[in-house]
């Protein structure tokens, strides 16, 4: 019991079986015994099948096998006990897990889940009604077992005087005596729990036509003439003829045979495979039983019989709804062997449709396959719609894995083996078909992937669907490695496609004649070329073996999905839309990779943690060892989901951070901030890292969300790989400033109004320092950077110093610009400005600095009178880019006189007179000034990392620029290298807490850069508070003074800060949602040493600087 | 179509590939012209299937080698196993299906890059018996009857118009589509045969004389000759390109 528990928690480690291609031990059981999904090999041991011969019957010639002294065939063989079926298979098979673990061979034996081969059964444990201990050998362990239909036939049949003898099997154990005791406490438990779908058998074994076929009631009635009861549905057969001729398919005596096998060897669930089975198979199955073996033999009745209802429930489930599948299968529907009378009808086609569209909903990987229509038209002829929908099931799963996948994966993989083997076994051929340069597969290609059904007559197609569905897909290869052989000499005088294909086409259309029509001997004459099939590729091709098959196919698949995957990533980059075009190939093979990559990481993440949601909802509700693995999951068969196409707002933060580094969180070690998956604290740690894997962690902020907003342009939180690379291309694809300042200024432009208001300024300027937190990589140099190079001092200390004066004045032009968009903005209501629009640029009037200073004062609470610095470096007046005056474009829309221009400034702050900025605005506010000039030409495009990346899953900081350029930020080093290094779950760490952990010598620099970004941070979050503040004075002296005076004077408004303490309430609520926010994208809260008055100042930031008195400040 | 004039005319083979959306008609056309025969539900092709049919012009007999695939996306895949060596392709898209356009448009791009150099394209837009040409000017039935004089210029006349009942495809945009790829273009019927004759012709007329040279004598057994020679062009003009080089270069002639 503990071994098997093992065991299954080996086969339900992701480790153990993703590691390579190999299935695990279970599916191998799984496979072997066409056993559904949910069952393990719990307990095996070696035993002795015997099957007493029924008293009446005399033992027929059918029934061979070993016939014993006791009158009754014998076998020996390995019988396996799982969670709901006892299996019994003369072919060896171990699936004990104290077999070796590296070679599968080691312990499938050489059937390698084959399939029901052999001679044995497959038993429910719900369809065992009484199990006996036999006391005949006192050493040995006997059971007879007594099964369902039995006793069923026991209890009606009472009234017949001549009643069998209730069929048993009796299985004798060969093991140690602990091993048998530990066996049958095993089954003893797996009885008590099969009682509990003793209805779900009932219901499901009542639509076999075994079951009517057997029926005493029939029997009855129709000696004494009365009503028989109803038969079950077997196929659109019954209503519109089985294809071909039943009196030549000897339909009567092959329904009789079966009948008499039954009755001795039990039917549908209780059936024991004997020889005589695997003949009356190979002979063709009569139309009415074979739905019924097909479902038997491919298992999909265990499935069924799992979940009797799904058919129905997943028909009702879905009614209504639409999908790229649906539209596929109608488009299919009236092209599905529409020779077929069935299908001419409604009847016919609402089977197909109804089966083909409940499939696809369960298995969302497939959806539906052209070719599929044609398999189900042909096993709806057979089979209820129940029954084909688990039937199809069985085939896509299990029986033809990967065929009709979305990139069909499994059909070229099949061919490829099926070349191999053609290769191997007809050598002549294979030489004389590649110098002839004939393509196999495009002759091979539907035999397969239809199962030979539009290759030959359908009659014949079926009986090579007879043995598939109990043999496998080897039977697949053998047949066609046989028409091959049989028309190997033809084919040899053949040179090119066209007549290989009509050679062959000629050979199936004449499968019914004479194999031999010119020879003597009458027996010869009459077997047909369809026997001949048969008998050359079961028996000449008998070496084709699961096994090698499977050997085969291990060979080859990494190189057939690594094609694949190439021609998936060549077309869809080749169909990404025109703009994709602006982006090198390189850069789009990186985003790619990276899309698919990310994806397929967050899919398999969130497998895991649902793995581990369930093992751990599994054990709090049952934790007995053996209900442990009970059915609850099972019930319904997982649904296969298709790999992700489309990124959510999540996978899209991964992906930047990824990309750039301003989208690495600041702090990776807080709690997931995923409001969707709720974490239980317990496991607090292990989700977080689970959240991200082992990744960069991405950051989330107000930009980022915008980045995506706009780019996702369905708004459904489905940003399509087109769509990102539309994104990426328009900021990379042109290295236009003006391109790269409307972009970002399209960001702020919510309703696309073309104007971003004061909100939307203040949004701009936290964006700008949440983008530069990180440093610029040497993309932006101040004009005067050479002043620092020869500063006395050390090189890295002229480097610090550089930093320091790059990003300090990098902060210093965010809040200049903050300045100036309030400057030039436009009030909303421009009622009276129409005639003053398009004026040209006055950007050199000296009257603007002097509202430039106005402003600050009037804005800047504190009363210190602003800093001349700011004032000398302004680009406005000195350092004006050349060609911003000269741009044609209306730079300042609405301009002022500059007389009135000072009233208007005192308004910016006035939330009762909004206002907004336009893009020529913005334009000129951002060329006003040299970094952000800078920022927008280089840093901003630039710091989307593409394909330079040297490592796509670290974050791309071009290792050139890193130890080549002296103007590096260099001192991110250290948590970018560990980055790259891979020790990933530290990294997360260190850059958590980035400060904590620099080398000593980068400390204080890396302080003085946290300040200045907290100063950023803050100045702009405080702006933003003393506009809530400014509103909610407003409005609390509106409600003051009543209705009388909506509008204060402005001198009131200087008042505010001193008012403080009266707000203060409302305003810590204020302060603690925008902590929020804000904290997100802080650095370090609790290191940053700026002075607190520097929090009050606005505007000022190299001055705020000297008051902090920074260590290592070096201002120029 | 496909008689031989008394006269020994040579006679060269080209391998044709149509691709296209599924059920937009590939199959339909090609049975239209080579059984002139129409089936309403034609099963949907599983792989590919493979037809021939010869054409006689003025000065030669062309054997089509027809490679008709499947249309459903994720056959893709498999497609280039059938276009390879191609020299013409028809890409077929459903006039009453904007989709199948947009698709259309994605197997130009992959031919223009993955096929062999040089090789002929026509876009066709099928279904045109469900675009009713109801209002007297004679728009999309009357368009494109190609003359498909020499050389393979544009042939096709085709009305902007977009009046048809079920027609979602205007002519003017598929064909001045068409003509910025430098496709043939055509739009046909496979129900009532319009323009179907038409696009194989043009199609013959188009493929350079230089291309056919290789082929075989009159009648005979020469079908391996030609092919082996085709495929030789083909891949003279590949390994110009430095594209897939290792292409059949041993084919004999045995
Ligand atoms: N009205 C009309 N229907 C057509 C025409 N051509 C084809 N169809 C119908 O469209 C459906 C699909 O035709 P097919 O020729 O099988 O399409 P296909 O492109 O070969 O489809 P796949 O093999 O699945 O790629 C069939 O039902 C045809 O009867 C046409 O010109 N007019
Ligand atoms: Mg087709």
């Amino acid at each position: 019991m503990l071994s098997s528990l093992v065991q299954k928690f080996i086969d339900q480690s992701p480790l153990s079986s993703n590691n390579d291609h190999r299935p695990s031990k279970a599916a191998l059981f799984r496979d072997q015994f066409r056993l559904p999904a949910g069952q393990h090999p719990l307990h095996e041991i070696t035993a002795e099948l015997f099957l007493p011969l029924p008293s009446s019957a005399a033992a027929g010639p059918l029934t061979s096998g070993e016939k014993s002294r006791d009158s009754g065939n014998r076998y020996v063989g390995d019988l396996h006990l799982s969670e709901h079926f006892l299996c019994f298979s003369t072919i060896r098979t171990s699936f004990l897990p104290g077999a070796s673990h590296t070679a599968s061979i080691a312990f499938t034996g050489p059937t390698q889940g084959a399939g029901p081969g052999g001679n044995g059964f497959t038993l429910p444990l719900c369809s065992i009604r009484r199990v006996e201990r036999l006391n005949s050998h006192h050493d040995k362990f006997s059971l007879a077992l007594t099964t369902f239909e039995s006793l069923q036939k026991a209890l009606t049949d009472k009234t017949k005087a001549s009643l069998p003898f209730p069929r048993k099997l009796v299985l004798t154990l060969d093991g140690s005596r602990l091993a048998c005791e530990r066996f049958c406490d095993g089954l003893k438990r797996g009885l008590r729990e099969g009682m509990k779908e003793v209805d779900s058998l009932r219901t499901v074994v009542s639509q076999c036509f075994s079951e009517y076929l057997l029926d005493p009631a029939r029997l009855k009635a129709r000696e004494e003439g009365t009503k028989p009861p109803d038969p079950p549905d077997t196929g659109l057969g019954i209503l519109f003829r089985y294809p071909g001729d039943a009196r030549k398919l000897r339909d009567k005596s092959k329904i009789r045979l079966w009948g008499e096998y039954m009755r001795e060897n039990g039917r549908n669930a209780t059936i024991v495979r004997q020889p005589t089975f695997h003949k009356l198979i190979r002979v063709g199955l009569p139309n009415r039983l074979r739905g019924e073996i097909w479902e038997i033999c491919s298992g999909s009745f265990y499935t069924r019989l799992r979940n009797p209802n799904l058919y129905e429930k997943t028909l009702a489930k879905f009614t209504g709804q639409e999908s790229l599948a649906i539209d596929e299968i109608e488009k299919d529907l009236n092209r599905s062997l529409p020779e077929y009378p069935g299908f001419q009808s409604e009847e016919g086609i609402g089977r197909l449709r109804r089966v083909l569209t409940a499939y696809s909903w369960t298995n969302e990987e497939v959806g539906y396959c052209q070719a599929m229509n044609i398999v189900v038209a042909a096993l709806l002829i057979y089979m209820s719609e129940s029954q084909a929908f688990f039937t199809l099931g069985a085939l896509c799963d299990r029986l033809l894995p990967g065929y009709y996948s979305k990139d069909m994966y499994g059909t070229l993989l099949d061919q490829r083996v099926f070349e191999n083997l053609v290769e191997r076994t007809m050598p002549v051929l294979w030489e004389h078909l590649v110098k002839s340069d004939v393509n196999l597969s495009v002759v091979s290609l539907p035999w397969f992937l239809s199962l030979y059904i539009n290759s030959m007559p359908l009659v014949f197609a079926f009986r090579v669907l007879d043995v598939f569905f109990l043999e496998g897909p080897k039977v697949l290869f053998q047949v066609g490695l046989a028409i091959l052989r049989i028309n190997g000499e033809e084919l040899l005088d053949v040179h090119d496609d066209g007549s290989f294909i009509s050679v062959l086409k000629n050979y199936f259309s004449r499968l019914d004649e004479s194999a031999h029509p010119h020879s003597e001997n009458e027996k010869l004459r009459a077997i047909t070329k369809f026997q001949e099939l048969m008998v050359t590729a079961f028996k000449e091709f008998a070496g084709i073996t699961h096994a090698s098959i499977e050997e085969l196919r291990a060979k080859h698949i990494d190189n057939v999905k690594a094609g694949l995957a190439t021609f998936a990533k060549r077309t869809s980059i080749r169909n990404l839309g025109p703009e994709s075009k602006k982006l090198s190939a390189d850069d789009l093979s990186a985003i790619y990779d990276r899309f698919f990559s990310v994806l397929a990481e967050r899919q398999k993440r969130a497998k895991l943690r649902e793995e581990e949601r369930r093992r751990q909802e599994q054990q709090k509700t049952r934790p007995g060892l053996w209900t442990h693995h009970s059915d609850r999951n099972h019930d319904e068969p997982a649904r296969n989901i298709a790999p992700l196409q489309t990124m959510d707002y999540d996978a899209f933060r991964e992906f930047l951070a990824n990309t750039a580094k301003w989208a690495l969180t600041d702090s990776p070690t807080s709690v997931s901030k995923d409001l969707s998956k709720p974490v239980t604290s317990q496991r607090n740690r292990s989700h977080t890292l689970l959240q991200w894997g082992s990744g960069p962690q991405p950051a989330d902020h107000d930009f980022m969300q915008r980045l995506y907003g706009k780019w996702d342009e369905s708004h459904q939180g489905e940003m399509t790989l087109q769509q990102l690379v539309r994104g990426l291309a328009r900021i990379k694809g042109t290295t236009d400033i003006m391109n790269s300042m409307s972009l970002f200024f399209e960001l702020f432009d919510d309703d696309n109004t073309g104007k971003v208001d004061r909100e939307g300024i203040l949004r701009m300027s936290e964006s700008l320092l949440f983008l530069s937190r990180r440093g610029f990589d040497g993309t932006i140099t101040p004009s005067d950077f050479g002043n620092g190079m020869i500063s006395p001092v050390s090189a890295a200390d002229a480097k610090d110093g550089l930093q320091m004066s790059t990003n300090e004045k990098f902060l210093g032009s965010v809040s200049a610009f903050i300045r100036r968009c309030f400057e030039y903005a436009d009030p909303d209501e421009v009622v009276e400005s129409t005639s003053s629009k398009l004026q040209a640029a006055t950007i050199n009037e000296p009257a603007e600095e002097e509202d430039l200073l106005d402003l600050t004062e009037t804005k800047s609470v504190s009363k210190q009178p602003a800093s001349p610095k700011p004032a000398e470096h302004d680009p406005l007046s000195e350092v004006t880019p050349p060609g911003t005056a000269v741009k044609p474009t209306p730079i300042l829309e609405g301009s002022r006189r500059s007389s009135s221009r000072a009233a208007s400034h005192n308004l910016a702050l006035d939330p009762s007179k909004p206002l907004h900025i336009t893009l020529p605005t913005f334009r000129m506010v951002i060329l006003a000034d040299e970094l952000l000039e800078q920022f927008f030409e280089s840093f901003f495009p630039q710091s989307f990392h593409l394909s330079d990346s040297p490592n796509s899953s670290t974050v791309s900081l071009p290792s050139s620029t890193l130890s080549g350029n002296l103007t590096t930020f260099s001192n991110l080093g250290t948590p970018v290298k560990n980055l790259i290094n891979g020790a990933s779950n530290k990294t997360v760490i260190d850059v958590g807490r980035a400060g904590g952990v620099v080398e000593p010598g980068s400390r204080g620099l890396r302080g003085v850069l946290d300040n200045i970004v907290n100063d950023g941070m803050r100045m702009a979050a405080e702006m933003r508070k003393r506009m809530e503040e400014t509103q909610r004075e407003f409005e609390r002296n509106a409600r003051e003074q009543g209705h009388s005076r909506p509008y204060r004077d402005e001198e009131d408004d200087d008042d505010d800060d001193d008012d403080e303490k009266g707000a203060e309430l409302g305003r810590r609520d204020q302060e603690l949602l925008e902590g929020a926010e804000v904290a997100s994208i802080k650095t370090e809260g609790s290191r940053s040493r700026a002075v607190s008055s520097a929090t009050t100042e606005t505007g000022t930031g190299p001055k705020k600087g000297e008051g902090g008195g920074g260590g290592g400040r070096d201002l120029g | 179509m496909a008689d031989q004039s008394s006269a020994p005319k040579p006679s060269s083979s080209v391998k044709l590939v149509l691709l296209g959306e599924a059920a937009v008609g590939k199959s339909s056309l090609v049975l239209r012209f080579v059984n002139n025969d129409f089936q309403e539900n034609k099963e949907p092709t599983i792989g590919a299937a493979f037809l021939t049919q010869k054409i006689s012009l003025p000065s030669r007999i062309i054997k089509f080698e027809i490679w008709d695939t499947a249309g459903q996306e994720r056959f893709a895949s498999l497609a280039p196993m059938y276009y390879r060596n191609a020299q013409a392709a028809l890409v077929v898209y459903d006039l009453t299906k904007p989709t199948s356009l947009i698709k259309a448009r994605h197997w130009v791009a992959e031919l223009q890059r993955q096929a062999s150099p040089g090789i002929v394209i026509a876009l066709v837009g099928n279904k045109l018996d469900l675009c009713a040409e109801s209002s007297g000017d004679n728009d999309s039935a009357a368009d494109s009857p190609a003359d498909a004089e020499e050389g393979g210029a544009e042939p096709g006349e085709a009305e902007p118009t977009d009046n048809g009942d079920a027609r979602k495809i205007s002519t003017r945009e598929a064909k001045s589509y068409a003509e910025e790829e430098g496709l043939l273009f055509f739009e046909t019927s496979a129900k009532t045969g319009t323009n179907v004759a038409d696009v194989f012709s043009a199609i013959a007329n188009a493929i350079p004389e230089t291309s056919l040279k290789g082929s075989r004598g009159a009648a005979g057994g020469g079908t391996q000759a030609a092919l082996s020679g085709a495929a030789n062009r083909a891949d003279e003009a590949r390994v110009n390109l430095a594209d897939r080089a290792k292409q059949k270069s041993d084919n004999c002639a045995c």
